[in-house]
């Protein structure tokens, strides 16, 4: 084997070079795309804070309002007031989501003198036990959502509903 | 519910639950010196239609607001849309307003009337109360008719 490169191999490698050079440029944005989602950075929820102060919350619950400043929904850009039932299950800060899991209607602790340790649905009668278990028999077909909970400098701020994690 | 097209798709599949109609009437006046009242009391009705929506959402389907400008006949008006509704699905309607010449008409329909409250140079923590207020006052009139 002369160490002379011929025409052949030469042309050889150029062309390799050159093909890899473009796939690459074709596939690298589209790796980057794919894992896109992994490299994303987990913007710690968006807690927004309440006039509930952590320590007054009892094991009874109340109803605390709180407004998200400029949600944006496309271009359209409003405020959005929002309702927890918070309360205290032992150490811990519990908030529910308001919206009855039937047809969302906003249900109230105590909405209804029969049962006043529950929540109740004034639309069509629904009713929830105090950690958000929806009462068999009535219509409701699941518990109340539950929102993320953080506590800071003693104030009850609350993020994202998910699924009840009580029940 | 709004009367928009994915939450009626959800009413025609839960009409036995979603059986109530609630319709905004508006006075749209034209003479100058009255037109900020009017908006204001327009602007106080449909927050408060809104208010309701949000609370009896699986209940309640809020109709698009019927307007009307002074000279039309209240009385024709709200016979023609009464008989038109009576054919809809709802079994219950009523008919929301802050225009007192409602309260002397006798339709098929309840006439919920209430006073204008100005509620746009108020902070929304007191808007937001005086609506529960509101509310809180509506909701038997509500209910008995549902129980019924």
């Amino acid at each position: 084997m002369s160490s002379k490169v011929s025409r052949r191999q030469f042309l050889n490698y150029t062309l390799m070079g050159v093909g890899g050079f473009m796939v690459s440029a074709a596939a690298m944005p589209m790796i980057r795309f794919a894992i896109d989602p992994v490299l994303a950075s987990a913007d710690g929820g968006d807690f927004v804070p309440t006039d509930q102060k952590a320590d007054d919350v009892t094991e009874t619950p109340v109803r605390v309002d709180f407004t998200i400043k400029d949600r944006k929904d496309a271009w359209y850009k409003s405020d959005v007031s929002n309702t927890a039932w918070v309360y205290k299950d032992g150490d811990k800060i519990i908030a529910l989501s308001p919206v009855c899991k039937h047809l969302g209607c906003t249900v109230n602790w105590a909405g209804d003198d029969t049962h006043p340790n529950e929540y109740f649905c004034p639309c069509h009668g629904g009713r929830y036990e105090k950690n958000g278990k929806n009462v068999p028999g009535t219509p409701p077909t699941g518990p109340l959502d539950q929102y993320e909970v953080e506590v800071v400098d003693g104030l009850v701020h609350l993020g994202k509903t998910m699924p009840n994690t009580l029940v | 519910m709004n009367w928009n097209a994915s939450d009626m798709n959800l009413f025609l599949q839960q009409k036995e639950y979603i059986d109530t109609l609630v319709v905004p009437l508006i006075k749209v006046e034209t003479v100058e010196e009255r037109m900020k009242a009017s908006a204001s009391s327009t602007d106080f009705l449909m927050n408060l239609v809104d208010y309701i929506e949000l609370q009896f959402k699986g209940r309640i389907m809020v109709a698009p607001p019927f307007a009307y400008t002074p000279s039309m006949d209240v009385h024709q008006f709200g016979e023609v849309i009464s008989t038109d509704l009576t054919k809809s699905p709802f079994k219950h309607i009523f008919f929301i307003t802050t225009d007192s010449a409602w309260t002397s008409i006798d339709i098929q329909e309840k006439v919920l009337w209430l006073p204008s409250i100005p509620i746009e140079n108020m902070d929304d923590r007191l808007k937001q109360s005086i609506l529960e207020d509101q509310l809180k006052q509506l909701l038997p009139r509500f209910t008995e008719e549902w129980i019924k």
